[in-house]
């Protein structure tokens, strides 16, 4: 039982909630202003693949997040153009993005490092592990805190950051007028748009992000569909999170607890069995929610 | 019970969106959509030292030149036809399947089992068991999400595509465990299945499925365009509560639409089973679903437009890895083809609209200049 349940599961869980931690963060931008992005699981498997382009191209960290950081902008300045300017169908165009990130990292994959399934190699640089002196020195949270990729911490601080610019700023404010009243953002002088090209481009980022921790800080290396239905899961979070970053990041959390869980029970219970997991909770939880909202809607009514 | 009336005038009104219709000028935008794809497409091939025209020769010869390749052609149109028509009958009804992966493992595997346990039945009856058994399963699977959405309002795009990872890893360890054949040199997979349907043209994946495909199309082609069912499912789903006003039982219709739509996906399942592979084995599709729901988008989630697509797409697919052997290019760049079409006809109102607006407001400038 110790071997399962110990300080080690819990580094783990930090480790694999983190790439939906940040695309769930991204997803939450868009959500806020109105228009759902089923394309985040494209953006970052397409993220995973840019991020170990630019770390192997220039051998250093540093390019793969620059990268990663372009190519999150141009992915939400595209989604903007088509979903909003175009007033195409968000779901159509989510959906195709995916597709696209499918054809597109293979079709690289193969023409630019001519293999095939997988690309891995003492030329790809990952991203460093922080560890801080001051905070192994406290016995149960330094093993769990300390020595964790650099985008774990930065996942925490964009949490933090989220949450601040969505309610504390008057930016957040319009950005979330944007999504609940457009017509009295308009009224009040701000272009509507403009906050969903800003949510746009934010969620392109985080979801490109979440896939450069895939590739460069859980593991080093590009796979054929490396993020695995993680973007969905996000946005699962994000929906019984209910769009409010702490408590999304809560969700992310409960997720990667289960798939840390899953893969030390390997050694009892058949690895198909435990890698459904996730995924069916995932489901529950989302009924759980609504079943909970509803219940307490009734009690509200009943008083 | 009776069915539910409505006037004529309140029929009238629920006129499907122009949106959801084929025009004329959506069919040239479409054929403009695919010149400018197949030219994106060019482009990468010029880009990584291919030559197009020879790429795209080596496309069509290898999807139609042969036989052997046509047969290849016709099946996977059939499977794309089945997907694509269970992705248009949810969403005609306002609801959103993407879960048909999941089902049509559980439809695949439930036949497979079927199949391996009547030895000695006549081959018609395995059959008929087998496809009874696969169209329940993926009925059952899709009937989850269905219910949620209708009972609870949870997001069915969502459950329905973690379903899926849901189904196929548990399909798996089925496959891999309980149900494991003990057959040697198969690695994973059930028993191998005691009939299957017949091959009709030497070497090629074309069987005696397409029948059954063809049949079941028809059936849903009829359902979703000339039965009442279907025009109160159109209904439904362009405006719920115009139907529920109209004595429409709505939530019902929306449930049956997700469970045809898992049937069909469990159907496609079978043919797979029984048709090619002669058992469950655990990679039984490649997206399959994902490439039918794509057809459905690109033509409005209008069956005979579905229908015809699923062709053009199928020569794609099958051309696209006949032209990675010959021309050797990797065929992942159809699948960039692909999504550019998509993302065109998508945008496609928004782009003649701002084309016009910017065609006006160019013509207003002039007229204030003379």
């Amino acid at each position: 039982m110790s071997e399962i349940f110990n300080l080690l599961l819990l580094q783990n869980t930090l480790r694999t909630a983190t790439p939906v931690v940040l695309c769930a963060l991204g997803c939450l931008m868009t959500e806020r202003a109105g228009f759902m992005n089923i394309g985040v699981e494209g953006m970052m498997l397409m993220g995973a693949f840019f991020a170990v382009l630019g770390s192997y191209l220039y051998g250093s960290w540093v390019m793969g997040l620059v990268f990663v950081t372009v190519l999150g902008m141009l992915l939400g300045l595209f989604y903007y153009v088509f979903s909003v300017t175009f007033k195409s169908d968000e779901f159509v165009i989510g959906v195709a993005l995916n597709i696209l990130a499918g054809g597109l990292t293979v079709f690289l994959l193969r023409t630019l490092f001519g293999v095939k399934g997988s690309f891995s190699g003492p030329g790809i640089v990952p991203l460093p592990t922080l560890t801080f002196p001051w905070l192994e020195r406290i016995p149960v949270l330094g093993t769990i805190l300390s020595g964790n990729s650099l985008l774990v911490y930065v996942s925490w601080l964009l949490v933090f950051l989220c949450w601040l610019l969505l309610y504390k700023t008057p930016l957040g404010f319009h950005l979330r007028a944007s999504g609940e009243a457009p017509e009295a953002l308009r009224a009040s002088g701000v272009n509507p748009n403009r906050m969903k090209l800003l949510a746009s481009v934010l969620c392109g980022v985080l979801a490109s992000l979440s896939g450069a921790h895939l590739s460069l800080g859980y593991l080093t290396m590009f796979s054929e569909n490396m993020s695995a239905s993680r973007g969905f899961v996000a946005v699962a979070c994000v929906i019984f999170g209910g769009g409010n970053p702490p408590r999304v990041f809560l969700a992310a959390l409960l997720f990667g607890f289960i798939d840390a869980l899953g893969i030390r029970l390997q050694r009892f219970i058949p690895s198909d069995l435990t890698s459904m997991a996730p995924y069916v909770v995932t489901v529950v939880m989302m009924v759980v929610v609504v079943l909970l909202k509803r219940r307490k809607k009734k009690t509200q009514e009943e008083r | 019970m009776k069915k539910p009336h409505l006037p004529a005038a309140l029929r009238a009104l629920a006129m499907i969106k122009p949106k959801q219709r084929l025009t004329a000028q959506y069919l040239l935008s479409l054929l403009i959509a695919v010149t400018l794809a197949f030219l994106v497409g060019a482009g990468i091939m010029l880009l990584c030292g291919y030559d197009p025209i020879v790429c795209y020769t080596a496309l069509f010869k290898g999807a139609l030149g042969k036989p052997r390749a046509f047969g290849n052609t016709l099946a996977k149109t059939a499977t794309l036809c089945l997907t694509g028509l269970a992705m248009s009958i949810a969403a005609k009804a306002g609801i959103f399947n993407v879960g048909g992966e999941g089902q049509l493992y559980f439809g695949g595997l439930a036949a497979a089992v079927v199949g391996a346990r009547l030895i000695g039945a006549p081959a018609w009856v395995i059959i008929a068991c087998a496809l009874l058994a696969a169209v329940l399963a993926g009925g059952l699977y899709a009937w989850v999400p269905g219910v949620l959405k209708v009972k609870l309002k949870v997001d069915e795009v969502v459950t329905t595509i973690l379903l899926n990872s849901a189904a196929i890893y548990f399909c798996s360890y089925l496959a891999n465990g309980p149900l494991k054949t003990a057959e040697k040199g198969i690695s994973s997979g059930t028993d191998s299945i005691a009939a299957s349907f017949s091959p009709l043209i030497r070497l090629s994946n074309l069987n005696g499925s397409i029948f059954v495909a063809g049949v079941a199309a028809l059936l849903i082609w009829y359902l979703m365009t000339r039965s009442t069912a279907g025009f109160e499912m159109k209904i439904t789903g362009t405006n719920p509560r115009f139907a529920k006003c109209g004595g429409i039982r709505a939530d019902r219709l929306m449930i049956w639409g997700m469970v045809l739509s898992g049937m069909l996906c469990g159907l496609v399942g079978m043919t797979e089973v029984f048709g090619i592979h002669k058992r469950f084995i655990t990679n039984l599709s490649a997206g399959y679903y994902f490439d039918g729901m794509l057809v459905a988008m690109i033509m409005r989630y209008q069956p005979f437009g579905v229908i015809v697509m699923s062709f053009f797409f199928a020569v794609l697919t099958i051309g696209g890895s006949a032209m990675e052997l010959s021309a050797g290019i990797s065929s992942e760049v159809i699948l960039i083809v692909q999504a550019v079409i998509i993302f065109f006809m998508a945008a496609e109102g928004g782009i003649r609209q701002s084309f016009s607006a910017w065609a006006a407001r160019r013509r207003v400038r002039r007229e204030a200049a003379l």
